[in-house]
Order: structure tokens, then sequence, then C-alpha cells
């Protein structure tokens, strides 16, 4: 059963370390507007170059290391009943949305993802909202074309 | 009814009412800040805006149009943007007949109509007459076709304690305690609490508390604190009372082929219907206070009944002895009439369960005691919030039964859901690194209900039994059996309130 999960388009790691090396700017605004507020003074110094270690060490790794591992947990399943999806870093989590429950698929691009080549799959369910991010374009769309076939075919009432 | 309608001008005022009721904020808001100023008349100021809104209730009174065409129902309303509106039968997840004591003045009902979906709040219509609203309630019901159509008709229209279909009623006394232990309590304490924050300059100003406390043997200031308390729990409690019987005053429940009715309210009447497959789970609530009364209620979960608040939440039933639960199931639900297998975390888990809810309680003990210079009381906190683990602890449990899932869990209530496998829209499985040492997992199971849909979980059950469950989802076949065999201990039955000899006693 397992090997019918898939994993993401490893360019998906260059569009995350892209996306959250834009998108946590603002980590490095912390020290910044700590600075502007404090001044650099007796212990306001130590407590400054802290934050500005961490701060800065939390955006590197946001932009080299995490999307990496985001990746590495990522796997997707689709078959003829379940859309099966696996992730998570620190927390594990593991869905499992019956086919016949979902109400309609979406594939979704940004202007970052589109420079990439890339689509995430969006499912939709009565109750929740799922996400397959960063496929390639076109496994995308034939994720999403699957995903409603076997959906019509797997038709119940609501 | 083919040409389009309009509703009874009286809509036009229930509609600046409702504008009122859901802007209230901002219109005090306004009128403090308007009270300031004295450059402007505050009468004008009031009128104004009362004269504003009545237009706006007129203008959307006069744009507003209905029509019924076999089996939809065509809305088209708006002031500038037109929008047009199309319910169909098969798409109709809760007819909602209410009426308040606007609309019975005159001999109206209000109409809601719900669909799955999060623009079902637009189907409503404000003010036509009952012989309106139930043609369009039988109109937009499937059965009728299949069924005698004259006799529902007709049942539907008259009184229905006459009619043939089983009603079950709510007994006085017991619709007393429900208001007396009504969770809202709380929430009239803190609405109280804030009314009175704002009004107390006012009535400090008009000598009404030294016409309290010249009642009151006030000897210390201690005494006076406490009695202002007392006053107000006791003020918040009345509010609740009343509030509840008003709510669920003349409840009943009836129960038709297809669907069950349920009608409720003193004043404001409230009439739901419910097709029994639209209904997405079933929880039964034990309160606080009523559990160990040994009381509880019973709540619907329905796709698209989206009230203010945007859940999908009904009340089935506002009070019902545990013993009578399983006898009314039988009645109402039956699918819900069984018992399952079920299993509780296991012990290493009870650990996790004490240290989640004691630690903020810890932590906010301890900064009030050090920071704020609080007395030695305030370590009773961390004490309950450490029963209040256990008891979580205690209650949850999952359990799995002819494609029915039983999950209890206890946040402040302890909550026993019904959910069958066709209405789950997904079931998550998730495990923290604590959770993974220890082989434990978190369970959740999702259900529309409303705009968002509603969500049941067990947390820190045994790793495997989670796996196992989620794979008793994927496949028709149970792998689930044999794990749980290997792991005995922790078995229990659900709900547990099923007693053979007391369901036979109540039936006699």
């Amino acid at each position: 059963m397992n090997s019918s999960f898939h994993k993401l388009t490893p360019r998906a790691i260059r569009v995350w370390q892209w996306g959250n090396g834009i998108g946590n700017l603002f980590l490095l605004a912390v020290p910044a507007g700590y600075f502007f507020i404090f001044g650099v003074s007796g212990l306001h110094t130590w407590l400054l170059s802290l934050l500005s270690l961490f701060s800065f060490t939390l955006w590197v790794s946001s932009l080299t290391w995490f999307p990496y591992l985001t990746w590495k947990n990522w796997r997707y399943c689709v078959d003829e009943k379940e859309i099966d999806l696996k992730r998570g870093v620190i927390v594990k989590t593991r869905t499992l949305i019956p086919l016949s429950r979902v109400q309609h698929v979406d594939t979704r691009q940004g202007p970052l993802l589109r420079w990439f080549g890339l689509s995430t799959v969006t499912i939709s369910t009565a109750a929740t909202t799922h996400e397959i991010p960063a496929l390639d374009s076109v496994i995308a769309d034939r994720v999403r074309k699957k995903i409603s076939t076997y959906a019509r075919l797997a038709e119940e009432d609501v | 009814m083919s040409e389009f309608e309009r509703q009874h001008p009286i809509a036009a005022i229930s509609r600046a009412a409702g504008l009122i009721r859901g802007n209230l904020i901002t219109i005090l808001v306004f009128l403090f800040v308007g009270a300031q100023s004295d450059n402007f008349p505050f009468l004008w100021w009031i009128g104004g805006g009362f004269g504003f809104l009545l237009a706006t209730g007129i203008v959307n009174w006069w744009r507003f149009l209905y029509k019924l065409e076999d089996d939809t129902l065509h809305i088209r309303s708006g002031i500038f943007v037109r929008k047009d509106l199309y319910l169909t039968r098969d798409r109709v997840q809760v007819i909602d007949i209410s009426s308040g004591v606007l609309q019975r003045l005159f001999g109206l009902v209000r109409l809601d109509i719900q669909t799955a979906g999060s623009s079902s709040r637009q189907a409503a219509i404000d003010a036509i007459t009952v012989e309106k609203a139930e043609e369009i309630n039988q109109n937009l019901r499937k059965q009728r076709i299949s069924d005698t159509g004259e006799h529902t008709e007709e049942e539907a229209g008259t009184d229905r304690s006459s009619a043939p279909p089983l009603i079950i009623a709510m007994p006085f006394k017991e619709l007393i305690i429900a208001a007396s232990t009504s969770g809202s309590f709380g929430i009239a304490l803190s609405i109280l609490g804030t009314l009175f924050s704002q009004a107390e300059p006012f009535i400090s100003d008009s000598g009404f508390f030294d016409f309290i406390f010249g009642l009151l043997p006030s000897e210390s200031d201690t005494l006076m604190i406490a009695s202002v308390i007392l006053l107000f729990v006791l003020f918040a409690w009345l509010l609740s009372f009343f509030g509840t019987l008003f709510t669920y005053g003349n409840f009943s429940l009836e129960l038709r082929k297809d669907e069950i009715i349920i009608s409720r309210g003193i004043f404001e009447k409230k009439r739901v219907t419910i097709p029994f497959n639209r209904i997405q789970a079933v929880h039964v609530t034990e309160g606080l206070i009523r559990q160990p009364l040994g009381y509880a209620s019973i709540h619907l979960e329905s796709a698209g009944y989206g009230d203010e608040k945007g859940t999908g939440s009904i009340v089935l039933f506002p009070l019902i002895h545990k013993k009578s639960i399983q006898h009314f199931f039988r009645d109402v639900l039956p699918h819900c009439n069984t018992e399952a297998a079920g299993i509780k975390p296991p012990p290493r888990a009870l650990r996790r369960y004490l240290f989640r809810s004691t630690l903020p309680a810890l932590l906010l003990a301890g900064a009030l005691y050090q920071f704020l210079q609080f007395n030695l009381l305030v370590w009773i906190l961390p004490i309950l919030a450490l029963i209040w683990g256990w008891l979580k602890f205690r209650d949850t449990a999952l359990g799995f039964q002819d494609d029915l899932y039983i999950i209890r869990s206890r946040r402040f209530s302890r909550s026993t859901a019904y959910i069958r496998r066709k209405r789950i829209q997904d079931a998550t499985l998730s495990e923290s690194p604590f959770q993974r040492f220890r082989a434990l997992c978190s369970f959740e199971l999702h259900v529309a209900s409303g705009d968002q849909g509603k969500t049941f979980s067990v947390r820190d059950i045994e790793q495997l039994h989670g796996l196992g469950h989620l794979s008793q989802l994927k496949k028709e076949h149970t792998i689930h059996d044999t794990q749980a065999e290997e792991i005995r201990t922790d078995q229990i039955r659900l709900p547990g309130w099923m007693n053979p000899n007391l369901s036979k006693t109540i039936e006699s």
C-alpha cells in the first residue's frame, strides 16, 4: 500500500525557500525594532545580540533547512476510495478523506508557484479544506482530474 | 404561485429591528459619542438613526421578491446589487419557521431555509402568512410526493398535538431543571459584568447603591463585596433561568416519516424541520452541574444550518435524564441505540492530561501570587485544573460498532458524539514528538456542520488503536479487531448508560 504514496516535486523546496526568505523577513525586523525602542546599553546589548542571533538563525534555517524537512515529510496518495495525506515535521499528521466526501477540487497558482511551474491542489469537503502543496503543474492537473473522476464515481448524498 | 410576491410590510420593521440587533454595539458606541457632543442635539441623533434604519428596512422590503415554482423557491433581493437565489428541493437541509413578538402580533411567521453551503443565511423570508410558509415548506420537502400529500398538509397547518405522528414533549419539571442548570449562566454573568462596568457611573450617581446597601447588613467591607458578588450571581442566574425558560418553553419534538420537527419558545416561537437524512452527527452533552444530577442534553449537527454563530448545532432535546436517553434514541434515532466496544487512553497518557491542564493554571497562579500579591487561595486554581485534567482523562473514549463511531471527550461538559461512518468528512491522526515517544496519538473526525464543520477528537489514545481506526476507515474489512485484542486492558462499553433493566421500566 505504501508504494502508491507519492512525494512532492523536489522543486517545491526551492519555492518554499524563496517564499520563506521573503515572507520571514519580518523576523529580522524584530531585533531592529528592539534596537529602535531600547537602544544599545548595558543589559540591552546582551538581549539585543541574543535576539538578533536567534531571529537570524531562524530566518536562515527557514530559507535553507526547513523547506527540505517539510518536503521530506510530505506524502500523498490518491486511489479510488480515499485521499491519504501524510505530513508534518514535528507533529506528524495523517489525514484520510473518503472520495465520496469530496465536494470540489481546485488547482491554484500564486506568482511564485507559477514562476517554478508548480500548482497547489485544494480539496474541499463539506467540513474541511486540505491542500497538496507545490506539485508540478502537469501532475497537479492530473491529480485534480483523478480526484474529480473518482469523486464522481464514489458519489453519495451529503 | 408563479408570480413574484412581496412580503408583508411588517418585514420592513422587523428588518430594521434586525439591523439594530445586529449592530447593537456600534449603535451604542455612536450613542455614547453622540451624547458627548454638545453642538448636535441628542434626540436628532437618535431620530435620524431610526429614520435611516426604517428607510433601509422599507427599501429592503420593496426590493425583496419571492416566487415558488414547483420545487424551487426563487428569491430576488438586494438594494443595489440584485441577487437571485434559487433553492431547490434536493439541496434543502433544514426549514425553520419561527415567529417573534412582532410577527405574532400580525399573525405572521418567519421562514428560514438552510442549504449546505455558506450563503445559507440569505434564504430567509422575514414576514409571510402562516399559510404561505406552509405552502413553501410543503413544496420544498421531498417525501410529500410519495406520501399522501393531503394528510401531511393538514397536520402541518393545524394544531400538531392532534396529529398522529409521534410527539415527544418536555415535562415542565425537566424544563425547570434545564433552566436552573443552564450553562448560559456564565455567559449571562459576563454580559452582566460588561453592562455593569459600562453603566456603573450612571448607577452610582443615582444613589442606587446606597439604597441596596441600606438593605444589607453591611458590617465590613468584605461582607459588602461578598454581597455584591452574591447579588451579581443571583441576578445572572435569574437571567439565564428565564432566558432558558423562554427559549425552551413549550418544547416538543414531532417525528414524521422522514423528518423531525422541533418546536420551542414561549414568546419567540421557533419551528425547525430537519430531514433525517441530513443529520450529520448526534451528541449528548452532560454539563458540569447537570452530570451529577444525571441529566444531559442532546444536540444535532446538520450541514448548512447556519445560525448567527455559523455553527450547525441544533438542540434536539434540551434536558433528558441519563436513563431515558437510550429510550429516546430508540424512538427518535434508532441508529444511535447501540452500544459499542470502546477504548480509553492507556494509563501512561494520564500524566499528559494532567500536565496539559495544570501547567497553564500553575503559571497563572504563580504569576498572580508573585507579582500581584494575591493570597494563598489562588493556589486552588492548579488543584482544580489537576482534577479537571483527571476528569478529562477518565472520560475520553472512542468506540466503534456497526459503522457507528462513538466519541466521548470532555472540555468542560462531557460530550458523547455518535457519528455514522458515512457522515465522516475526513479523519486525521496526529502525533507530536512526545506522543510518538510514548506511542500515543490523537484521533480526529470531521463532520459537516454549519459553515465550518465540526471536529470530534480524542487525545492520547494508543497509537496502534489510532492506526487501526484509520485503516478500518480506509478499508471495509477491519484489521482493527485483531489489534483491539492485543491491548485489552483499557476497554469499556460506550456510552455506558444503557441498562437493560432500566429501559424496561421506562417502557412500562
